[in-house]
């Protein structure tokens, strides 16, 4: 009689392993009254410049805190600092995605620094980060409009996990061929509960609207 | 006591693949047929680069296109509606194209051409890692995503053999230095050819071509020496 072969679904444990470890991040959240937002967007979608906007907009009403992830680097967490968060910097190795486990590191390096509102700047990435349960209350993604009305259509994945959409840069709106209708129904398609947001982290326009609706999302449960 | 045996999956995973990749090129070598790995983030313009590419290089070489996408089939309908021969690779997910995909999408190519373009994942990290078999790799950074990319991503910047900076024509609204940004990138790999153009206006996209059209020649010239 032939032996059994045994299958091992290394994927699969390595995604429950995540996955319950995500979960452990957001109970410790829950108690400690600290709302865990994952921001993600590819690269030079304006991240980092939306995170500094946005916080402008809320450093009086949350004490805020912000995680930049990067595969190198150090430049963003020294904006954040220089612009008064608690910034830490989470270098993941190469890796193309923070996962949960790394997150809870970067969240053992606030230390005792009282933070409430933390933002997650997950790797410059559409495809990886999508996959990968970090353990946030919140998963937004920023689209910039340099990048094309198109991007739903490739990263369906990154689009539907996100309840909130930030459409960046639309102050280049003259100089793209950007159709914002388009870009709607595309992200509707996917997500038809998605919020959209259009704004310019450099003119600061429509970043009011998103951190009041941010706010309120955070105060339901902190 | 028994010892505890360690394997170092992705270390496999990547020597195989490197394996795949040096028998895909040697492949394509004695064939004659020059194969170019594209990279970028995504929505940096790789179609539209490739498209107008396509337009140079296509009175001298017959050129193919591999779309390679997590989803979608919006870009190779594109390229044949501008007349250029393609076809549409979907990863099922995966972040980037490996050799053994790369060897799939050529077959369904098909033979009839002597220039491969491959539109790998729009993606800055992955596709750095994996060599997919090709004669030359190059990237594109296009000016919104900012002159600080290769502090980021340095990996993708030290393995291609080439640079091209797009979008130039939308540069007055964004804060872009390219004496900066070659400064970054040549400290990363000393050297390596950028060129700064634009797919939309055109400009830049000469120099760009002329320095493929240079290495398409050098790679055939080997693979004829070979033949000889």
């Amino acid at each position: 009689m032939s032996r059994k072969i045994e299958v091992i679904e290394i994927g699969r444990d390595l995604s429950q392993e995540n996955d319950a470890a995500a979960q452990r991040i957001r109970e410790d959240n829950a108690k400690r009254h600290r709302y865990l937002v994952n921001v993600m967007a590819s690269p030079g979608a304006g991240k980092t410049s939306v995170l500094l906007k946005t916080a402008e907009a809320l450093c009086s009403r949350f004490r805020l805190g912000v995680m930049e992830a990067d595969i190198a680097a150090q430049v963003d967490a020294e904006r954040m600092q220089a612009a008064g968060l608690h910034a830490v910097q989470v270098h993941t190795g190469g890796e193309c995605a923070m996962d949960a486990a790394m997150t809870a590191q970067g969240l053992a390096a606030f230390g005792e620094v009282p933070v409430d509102l933390v933002f997650l700047e997950n790797v410059g990435n559409l495809v990886c980060p999508a996959e990968n349960d970090v353990g946030a209350d919140l998963n937004v993604e920023i689209l910039s409009v340099p990048e094309g009305d198109d991007k739903p259509l490739k990263y369906p994945l990154m689009f539907r996990v996100c309840p909130v959409v930030l459409i960046n840069k639309i102050d280049t709106e003259p100089a793209f061929d950007f159709d914002r209708e388009a870009v709607r129904a595309r992200i509707l398609a996917l997500r038809p509960d998605a919020k959209i947001f259009f704004m310019s982290a450099k003119t600061g326009e429509g970043v009011q609207e998103w951190a009041d609706w941010l706010t309120a999302q955070a105060k339901k449960k902190i | 006591m028994q010892k505890v045996k360690t394997i170092a999956l992705k270390k496999q995973i990547l020597d195989d693949n490197g394996r795949e990749a040096d028998a895909l090129r040697a492949a394509l070598k004695s064939k004659g047929v020059f194969y170019l790995n594209l990279m970028s983030s995504p929505g940096s313009g790789k179609t539209t680069l490739i498209r107008e590419t396509a337009k140079w290089l296509q009175p001298r070489y017959r050129v193919g296109v591999m779309e390679a996408d997590i989803d979608s089939d919006v870009d190779a309908a594109a390229l044949l509606a501008s007349g250029i021969e393609s076809v549409q690779l979907h990863t099922g997910g995966m972040c980037h194209l490996d050799a053994a995909m790369s060897r799939q999408g050529l077959s369904a190519l098909g033979d009839a051409f002597d220039v491969v373009i491959l539109e790998n994942v729009g993606n800055l990290v992955c596709p750095a890692e994996f060599d997919t078999g090709a004669s030359a790799c190059a990237a594109i950074l296009s000016v919104p995503e900012g002159d600080d990319k290769p502090l980021k991503y340095p990996l993708m910047f030290e393995q291609v053999d080439a640079v091209c900076v797009s979008k130039v024509d939308t540069a007055a609204y964004f804060d872009f230095d390219r004496k900066r940004f070659a400064d970054y990138v040549h400290r990363i790999h000393p050297g390596v050819p950028i060129f700064f153009l634009s797919a939309k206006t055109g400009e830049g996209v000469a120099e760009w071509v002329t320095w493929l059209a240079e290495q398409i020649e050098g790679w055939k010239g080997k693979a004829d020496e070979q033949k000889n």
